[in-house]
């Protein structure tokens, strides 16, 4: 069987070319199972696209490429969106935070004699304690012996 | 997947600030296909060479107006196909005809750089207009719409140059199918 009705016949061109939707291309396939002159078509499309996939691909004689010159450098506030100097900004920030926010040396002198004041009046404490404690065992054997003597008298 | 091929669009966001290695990544994976494409259309390798430097060069001072970095490729044919006719108004008047293919001598075997030299004859017999839509189509595998963007003409003008070329190279290469279907 041929096409009768051009209004019928797929658009072979767009169908080998695959711009035909999925819809499209079932029915021009369906199309394609009774239609001899369509047939004939597709196959001297293919044969033609079949011939230009002879033609060989050139390899560039040589290679396209860019340095860094003036015209590609990047203008100076895209610097800030380096990296790199985005890094180094950071960590200068962080320095000078840090200076200004560090006591000063005398402040750290007050609270050091402060820390160690509180530690000699803790230990001074403890020391009186223990020399009373020892001053009463002291106390308690001279007792115990004064007693024993006054017995054995 | 952890470890991915950088896409042309991350490489188009770094050219972007200024990262000419990235540029240059991109160039590498494009120039092949822009160069040929100029090449078939100005057949002339040279110009196509300059031609090709000079696309790349305004595609990258002209990188930031790229709107959608997903539509490079149709944006820097684009390009290119500006550059290309550019030179052809320039070299030739628009009513030159390209020169004469050489039909395949009749019963003779072709070695495949002949038959890639029958296909280039072919090619050169069409307009540049009808040959830039094979290009694009056929051998950089771009959409109807997406070519008529390149082109900046409606996409019935684009179909109408494609088919018209087809017609005319299933004619013209009629010898080399009858070649490849002996062999």
């Amino acid at each position: 069987m041929s096409c009768y009705s051009p209004e019928s016949k797929p658009d072979w061109k767009a169908y080998i070319l695959r711009e035909l939707n999925p819809d499209a291309s079932y029915q021009a396939e369906i199309h394609l199972t009774h239609c001899s002159d369509c047939r004939e078509e597709l196959g001297t499309l293919r044969l033609t696209l079949d011939s230009l996939s002879l033609l060989r691909e050139e390899e560039v004689p040589r290679r396209i490429a860019f340095v860094s010159d003036k015209v590609f450098e990047p203008r100076w506030w895209q610097l800030f969106f380096h990296p790199t100097f985005a890094a180094a900004c950071l960590v200068a920030i962080a320095i000078l935070v840090h200076g200004f926010l560090r006591p000063g040396q005398a402040q750290v002198d007050a609270a050091v004699t402060k820390a160690v004041s509180q530690v000699e009046a803790r230990h001074t404490k403890e020391m009186q304690v223990m020399f009373e404690q020892l001053d009463l065992q002291d106390k308690q054997i001279r007792n115990f012996y004064l007693s024993n003597a006054a017995i054995y008298r | 997947m952890i470890f991915r091929e950088v896409e042309d669009p991350d490489l188009i966001a770094k050219a972007r600030r200024g990262d000419v290695e990235a540029y240059n990544l991109l160039v590498s994976r494009w120039e092949k296909r822009v160069f040929n494409y100029l090449l078939r259309l100005v057949s002339n390798r040279e110009d196509a060479m300059d031609v090709s430097q000079e696309v790349f060069l305004k595609a990258y001072q002209s990188l930031r107006k790229l709107e959608d970095s997903a539509r490079f490729s149709g944006w820097l044919f684009r390009i290119a196909h500006n550059e290309a006719f550019s030179l052809l108004r320039r070299k030739r008047p628009e009513t030159e005809l390209a020169g004469e293919p050489r039909p395949p001598e009749t019963g003779a075997r072709l070695l495949p750089l002949e038959l890639s030299l029958t296909v280039e004859t072919a090619l050169n017999r069409l307009s540049p207009d009808q040959r830039e839509a094979v290009l694009l189509k056929v051998y950089q595998g771009f959409k109807f719409e997406e070519m008529a963007e390149i082109l900046e003409c409606p996409v019935s003008t684009v179909k109408s140059r494609l088919y018209t070329a087809l017609d005319l190279l299933r004619t013209t290469l009629a010898p080399v199918h009858n070649l490849r279907g002996e062999s």
